[in-house]
């Protein structure tokens, strides 16, 4: 109940923030835009509409994420109102938890916006309802619930400017470490094909939740790999969002 | 209250006045001509192999942006050296979208229409061919170019040989196989494939298709062998057979071959030539 209840204050207060509109603002034009960039193809228009929609719900999504996730915390402990919130019986998890969901609540509500203008500009060119984008764009929601996840422990004991870097470079090395694969084979030493088989496990691995390409090119995607990465996506995100109450509980506020 | 009005009126104009010179001076910018070397900004391409890492997943997003760059590109005419990029652009597309189909075709449509670099475009079609080994169009252009215009007809079999075995290919590339393969005189597998359609077509017009390119396989079959025997009978007696049958009597055939309809070919006994009693286009 008390998550629920930071959850939705923090609903509340994430879009009140004018930067969620301005970057909801740029990724509807971009994905209205896909329409101008598709008229310059040779070929199928539709595809660069899809993969621009897609890929505009992606980058914005984590931007969102990533700006409004690294200052939420911040903000708290900044303007001191943590004081009041903590001196209440309220859990220091519980606290991280409500930021969370409240924040997910706000990418949810952000991304049902951007497939609204997705999905009405693919019927107004293809008058056609594909479900399978659906699954894209759930895959992409559960990417940016971790993306949160690691905005929150890094807004829980850093600045929002070096917490937005740190949450972006590790969404840059999500998606490069299917790359680790091809560094551990062409690593030779034991220890150093240890190391980055380590390292390929620890971090997130963001391309498990990246299937535009299957999607757009309509090429099988096998209900296995979704919910796996479903469960993944999702075990991930509450084992980060344990690691920001751990470091949490150890800073001291009162 | 008053006061900050009047800043407020102020600033705007000021804002609007430097907006208005700086958009005068961006038409004189534009007068100025500036010299470039058209086509320069491919240098700043690299690998498609190496662009993939780099990606963060927007690979098929960055095809795109590639594939919509390389129509302006290949558009500029300026660019006396842009066929020498072609295969570099397009692999880069092909590497960061490999199931992107129009690249392959387009790459393969400007190689040689406007480059006229049939072995290119036939390059950039086998790239796409081997990354879709079940999409049925890119064999069948690759067998087009091959006949049409390399006039290779033994690489256009080939082409359309692997075009016929996808699921969902047009009934035309059997047909363009065995045309294909006559034209290649590989004879027994047109022979064997236009009789197939022959016999399993439902279409009449396909079946007259058959039927007459059948007729003409089945000639060429037995003009090469009767030119055979004549020439062999020319070695013999020193002279060219007077009739067909001279050659059973001869010993050099046991039979005279008919025509698929069972009429006889036409022998002239001055230049040695068999020809059909028809053309089968022509025939009623």
């Amino acid at each position: 109940m008390k998550v629920l209840t930071i959850a939705l204050n923090t609903f509340k207060e994430a879009i009140r923030d004018r930067i969620l509109y301005l970057i909801l603002f740029i990724s509807i034009f971009f994905i209205v835009f896909s329409k101008v960039l598709s008229m310059m193809t040779v070929g199928d228009e539709l595809k660069v509409i899809k993969d621009v929609g897609l890929a505009s719900i992606s980058l914005f999504g984590v931007f969102m994420a990533i700006l409004i996730g690294t200052n939420l915390v911040y903000k708290e402990i900044d303007k001191r109102t943590i004081y009041t919130l903590l001196s209440k019986p309220i859990h220091r998890y519980e606290f991280l938890l409500g930021k969370f969901l409240g924040l997910n609540i706000t990418l949810l509500v952000m991304i049902i916006i951007m497939s609204i203008v997705f999905f009405g500009l693919i019927l107004l060119h293809n008058s056609k309802f594909e479900a399978k984008f659906l699954i894209a764009i759930l895959l992409i929601y559960i990417e940016l619930a971790i993306i949160t996840a690691i905005s929150i422990l890094f807004s829980s004991f850093t600045t929002p400017i070096l917490s937005s870097v740190f949450t972006f470079s590790l969404f840059l090395i999500g998606h490069f470490s299917k790359n680790f694969k091809f560094f551990i084979m062409k690593t030779k030493a034991p220890i150093g094909k240890l190391l980055i088989k380590i390292l390929y496990y620890i971090l997130p691995n963001l391309e498990k939740f990246n299937i535009k390409t299957e999607v757009v090119h309509n090429l099988p995607i096998k209900s296995d790999f979704v919910i796996y990465s479903l469960v993944y996506g999702i075990f991930y995100a509450l084992a980060i969002l344990f690691l920001s109450a751990l470091i949490f509980h150890k800073r001291d506020f009162i | 209250m008053k006061k900050f009005r009047i800043h407020r009126t102020f600033f705007a104009l000021l804002a609007i006045c430097f907006l208005l010179i700086a958009i005068s001076v961006q038409i004189k910018i534009e007068k100025t001509k500036r010299f470039r070397v058209p086509g320069s900004s491919i240098i700043y391409l690299p690998s498609g192999k190496y662009l993939r890492l780099v990606t963060f997943g927007f690979n098929s997003l960055l095809a795109d942006i590639i594939y919509i760059w390389a129509i302006q590109y290949y558009s500029d005419y300026r660019i006396k050296d842009r066929f020498n990029y072609l295969e570099h652009i397009f692999s880069i597309i092909s590497a960061l979208d490999p199931y992107y189909i129009d690249p392959y075709r387009i790459g393969a449509l400007i190689a040689w229409y406007e480059g006229r670099r049939i072995d290119l475009a036939l390059k950039i079609l086998d790239m796409g061919i081997k990354k879709n080994p079940n999409d049925w169009i890119l064999p069948f252009e690759a067998g087009h170019y091959a006949q049409m215009y390399k006039k290779d007809y033994k690489l256009a079999q080939y082409y359309y040989g692997i075009t016929m075995k996808i699921k969902g290919a047009p009934p035309l590339a059997r047909r363009l196989y065995a045309a294909a393969a006559f034209k290649a005189m590989d004879l027994e597998t047109a022979y064997r494939n236009w009789l197939e359609i022959y016999q399993t077509a439902k279409d009449k017009r396909i079946k007259k298709i058959a039927y007459n390119h059948l007729y003409r396989t089945k000639a060429t079959i037995d003009t090469i062998k009767l030119e055979k025997a004549i020439r062999k009978f020319k070695e013999k007696y020193n002279r060219l057979p007077m009739n067909l049958n001279q050659l059973v009597r001869a010993g050099i055939l046991n039979k005279i071959p008919k025509d698929l309809d069972g009429n006889d070919y036409i022998y002239n006994p001055h230049t040695g030539e068999i020809k059909t009693p028809y053309t089968p286009w022509k025939k009623e």
